[in-house]
């Protein structure tokens, strides 16, 4: 900083004095500083790992044999590269069709919800979309095998499109790697769009009333009522709601890939987390899941810093 | 400010090592002999080891994977073991499709339970540092019985945990025989099953030298004649490639060409390994079931079922024919049986290429690795051992396998134990074994197997007149009409296994090249085995030829030589006792 030493003094000593003001605000934070250190913070020397060739029989950090970058090497090149990247773009694939599908799916239903006027239908309809948010995944996963079975072992969306005339013989939706990022999303969509919903509402209950009255006095109607007021609205709520998940857009789930992957859709279906999980912590192999974890939390930084810088560009709210 | 970071910054160094420091502390390799200082179990027994008893009752954490559900809250063996022994089990019952990564995990946190029961993967515990030796305990004045259990053996179950001494960690849990081998069923035999009603339907044909294409002309004939089974559609033939099953998809060729179970391996007569998967044998079956999917014999959701799935899928009885192994489709033949749909079980065939002997029954393995271990975190060591000592006792074993006197067998005149009507047929309910029976915990347990010297066997199903007298009319006739006396009968007879023998439970290191190429393997197996099956007969030699070249960018080398050095150092190490 270029300020001359004097004024930086004089910077010191009110930042020491606010210091002192403030000394009971600064103490009742220090005991969540401490959690976020221990917590988020002190994990990161197991880092250490991904540099060594780590053995849990040896259970020191600092007694492990030091093997360099070798481990990063086994993951980006060779075989386990080619899987590793792909893993990489199933993960980025299916979360962006996720996220893709739940905006669009919960901000349609909020805008809708927002327009019913029965209140006891709006209850129902809130009700029974946020009720799937409760189900574990395993259950979820369960159910959506089930549905996209053939008919004989309780398939559904087959038996549905074979009695409308649509498809002659069953579609095998889980033997086909083209479908599987569509499924993830679509459980997704089912699971959380209610629910999501619930933050919109709340944000739409926010936008002062005067301006649809002043809007209907112009002529607008319902339609253009959403466009101009209630979407523009909701809009910092939307972009808060974007930067957060992006910064999660590495984190396509776990168990729905895990339960509905198999050899056949492989290719579209295995994401970093499973990788880790099969040739990481599987074969007792340490390192290798240290090194993909620490490239997970890299890339999440760098896209959450991009999201959050272009937010702040176009005028909109910035997260950090 | 700066002020303020460094002071944040000294912390964060503060915590950081307050943090390591246990870590650190921890004891890198377990303690030896720790008998003297654990001795908080009660008083000395002449074995040396701690009497249970019910005024000083213990718990005991049990971690185990096995395919039994947990005993019922009111078991009568868990109430039998705290009256007689004082002793409460505490158990983790993880299935084997899970096994993997629960160790991964538990490793990695260096928290075990008291004891530790795997079927495949001990080695990884062993190697990871969770075991203690049991050596100082396998002896004539301490462990008596688990050390006859281990004395003939003990080379074979040495293991080096990574210190260069070969010390036993693990008690087998199967194929330790005592006196003669007896039995009806062999849970370890592999075969391609066939539905007794598609022979029994065909006019009970010779099955004794089929070939693979008379395998499936046999379900052809039977679909084509009966399309539903139960008003549901009958399956061929099924296919599972889910985790830890993978096995049921590659094994199959070895087989065929006349080899016994080495995993991916085939075994040559200077006992050089090599692996099959790209060879020609492995084509031919696979092309083979190409064909038979494009006849639509072969259930299409084959490839994306878990084992759960694939296991309530046979229990439903509509399935014609399976590759598997005995013991782990257990539980359909169990709930089929229960059901009182004994044509719906199956029998194993064993076809082969021409000119080739069936090698599908191997002499009982005794199994490596596989059973329990005491953890390094177990605090009371000798109780623990203590308690498997005393569950090797005769009284014991025939409490796991025959039940009470009285209760679940009687004794005839003769001194044979029998059953009555009644009691077999309540030991087809699963419910009430789960009330009865501790099938959970016996599992990984050290038995024993073959005769006791009363000359019963070790259990009623290896009871000859026993075995008999279970079947149900349907059954007996079957078995009539082929001539033959048990289920085991229509294997081959086992010759002598070779020394290295099974190869499958060859320990790959964690970590190491040809652990990942062994993955790779896999991995690839199951991405293209089931694309080929699935494939338009037209595609089949071409995707093949990919699956090939994917193999050849593996390093197989050191996959190959890994097993190689294994069977060479069985070979070397693995004669005599102590």
């Amino acid at each position: 900083m270029a300020t001359k030493p004097l004024a930086g003094q004089k910077k010191h000593k009110s930042t020491w004095s606010t210091i002192v003001a403030q000394y009971e605000l600064i103490l009742m934070s220090v005991p969540l500083l401490l959690y976020k250190i221990l917590f988020s913070y002190v994990p990161v020397v197991g880092w250490t790992m991904a540099f060594q060739n780590y053995k849990p029989a040896i259970r020191s950090f600092w007694k492990q044999e030091w093997v360099g970058f070798d481990n990063f090497v086994k993951l980006f090149t060779g075989i386990n590269g080619e899987r590793f990247l792909r893993d990489v773009r199933n993960t980025l694939g299916q979360s962006f069709l996720t996220l893709l599908l739940g905006y669009i799916g919960s901000i349609s239903l909020a805008l809708l919800l927002n327009e019913v006027r029965n209140i006891k239908f709006k209850r129902i309809v809130q009700n029974i979309t946020y009720m799937p948010h409760f189900l574990s995944w395993i259950i979820v996963a369960g159910l959506v095998s089930t549905m996209l079975a053939v008919p004989t072992s309780g398939g559904i969306i087959n038996d549905v499109l074979i009695r409308l005339g649509l498809i002659d013989n069953s579609i095998m939706f889980l033997a086909d790697p083209k479908y599987f990022w569509w499924i993830v999303a679509f459980s997704n969509l089912w699971k959380e769009m209610g629910w999501n919903t619930i933050i919109y509402l709340a944000a739409i209950t926010a936008i002062d009333p005067t301006l649809y009255e002043a809007s209907v006095i112009d002529g607008a109607n319902r339609y253009q009522k959403m466009w101009h007021i209630t979407l523009p609205g909701i809009k910092p709520t939307i972009m808060v709601l974007l930067i957060m998940n992006v910064g999660h857009i590495l984190e396509a789930g776990f168990e729905i890939q895990y339960f509905l992957g198999n050899g056949l859709v492989v290719e579209s279906s295995e994401i970093i987390d499973i990788f880790v999980l099969r040739y990481g912590i599987q074969m007792g192999n340490y390192s290798l899941a240290t090194v993909a974890g620490m490239f997970k939390t890299v890339i999440s930084i760098i896209l959450i810093s991009v999201a959050n810088f272009i937010s702040g560009r176009l005028g909109e709210e910035k997260l950090i | 400010m700066k002020k303020l970071i460094s002071l944040l910054l000294v912390m964060l160094l503060v915590f950081t090592m307050a943090a390591c420091q246990p870590a650190t502390k921890q004891p890198t390799t377990p303690a030896q002999g720790s008998s003297n200082d654990a001795g908080t179990g009660g008083s000395q027994q002449k074995t040396g080891l701690p009497v249970l008893s019910p005024d000083n009752p213990v718990t005991i954490s049990v971690w185990t994977t096995t395919n039994h559900s947990a005993p019922a809250s009111d078991n009568k063996l868990t109430k039998l073991l705290k009256e007689r022994l004082g002793v409460t089990i505490n158990y983790e019952i993880i299935p084997t499709d899970n096994a993997d990564q629960k160790i991964g995990v538990m490793l990695a946190g260096g928290e075990y339970p008291d004891l530790i029961g795997t079927t495949d993967l001990n080695i990884r515990f062993i190697t990871g540092g969770a075991l203690i030796p049991l050596d100082d305990y396998l002896t004539e004045d301490k462990a008596d019985l688990l050390f006859e259990h281990v004395r003939p053996y003990w080379n074979r179950l040495a293991t080096d945990a990574g210190d260069g001494v070969r010390r036993i960690y693990v008690l087998p849990n199967y194929n330790r025989y005592y006196g003669e081998i007896t039995g009806g069923t062999h849970y370890g035999a592999s075969g391609f099953w066939i539905q007794k009603h598609v022979l029994e339907d065909a006019g009970y044909p010779n099955i004794d030298n089929i070939t693979l294409e008379e395998y499936f002309q046999l379900i052809e004939n039977y679909v084509k004649k009966y399309p539903t089974i139960d008003g549901m559609p009958t399956i061929g033939f099924e296919l599972l490639c889910s985790p830890g099953r993978e096995w049921v998809l590659t094994n199959p060729p070895q087989y065929l060409a006349g080899a016994p179970n080495n995993g991916g391996v085939i075994v040559d007569e200077n006992n050089v390994a090599t692996i099959f998967a790209d060879k020609d044998i492995a084509k031919r079956y696979y092309k083979i079931l190409n064909q038979m999917h494009a006849k639509g014999l072969i259930d299409p959701e084959s490839f994306t079922q878990t084992n759960d799935q694939y296991l309530a899928k046979l229990a439903t009885g509509r399935v014609l024919g399976m590759y598997d192994q005995r013991w782990a489709f257990g539980q359909a033949n169990d709930a089929l049986v229960a059901e009182g749909k004994d044509e719906r079980t199956w029998v194993s065939t064993m076809p082969v290429y021409e000119g080739k002997t069936p090698y599908y029954a191997d002499r009982e393995v005794m199994n490596i690795n596989q059973g329990y271990g005491v953890s390094v975190s177990c605090k009371q060591p000798d109780v623990v051992i203590s308690f498997l000592n005393t569950m090797m006792t005769e009284e014991w074993q025939k409490i796991f396998n025959w039940g009470i006197e009285g209760e679940d067998y009687f004794v005839d005149a003769n001194g044979r134990y029998y059953r009555t009507p009644e009691q077999r047929e309540e030991q087809k309910d699963l419910v009430w074994r789960s009330k009865n029976r501790l099938e959970a915990l016996y599992d990984n347990m050290p038995k024993r197997q073959g005769t006791y010297s009363d000359g019963n066997a070790d259990g009623p199903g290896n009871q000859p007149e026993e075995f008999y007298d279970t079947l149900r009319e349907y059954d007996k006739n079957f078995l009539k009409a082929y001539g033959k006396k048990t289920w085991r009968d229509f294997l081959n007879q086992p010759p002598e296994n070779p020394v290295y023998y099974p190869c499958w439970n060859i320990n790959l290191v964690d970590g190491s090249e040809a652990q990942m190429a062994n993955r790779q393997l896999t991995d690839l197996s199951i991405q293209y085995l089931p694309k080929i099956i699935m494939a338009d007969p037209g595609e089949f030699e071409t995707l093949w030829a990919q699956y090939v070249s994917e193999i050849k960018k593996i390093n197989v080398k050191a996959y190959e030589d890994a097993i190689n050095e294994g069977i060479q150092e069985r070979i070397k190490n693995w004669g005599g006792g102590r």
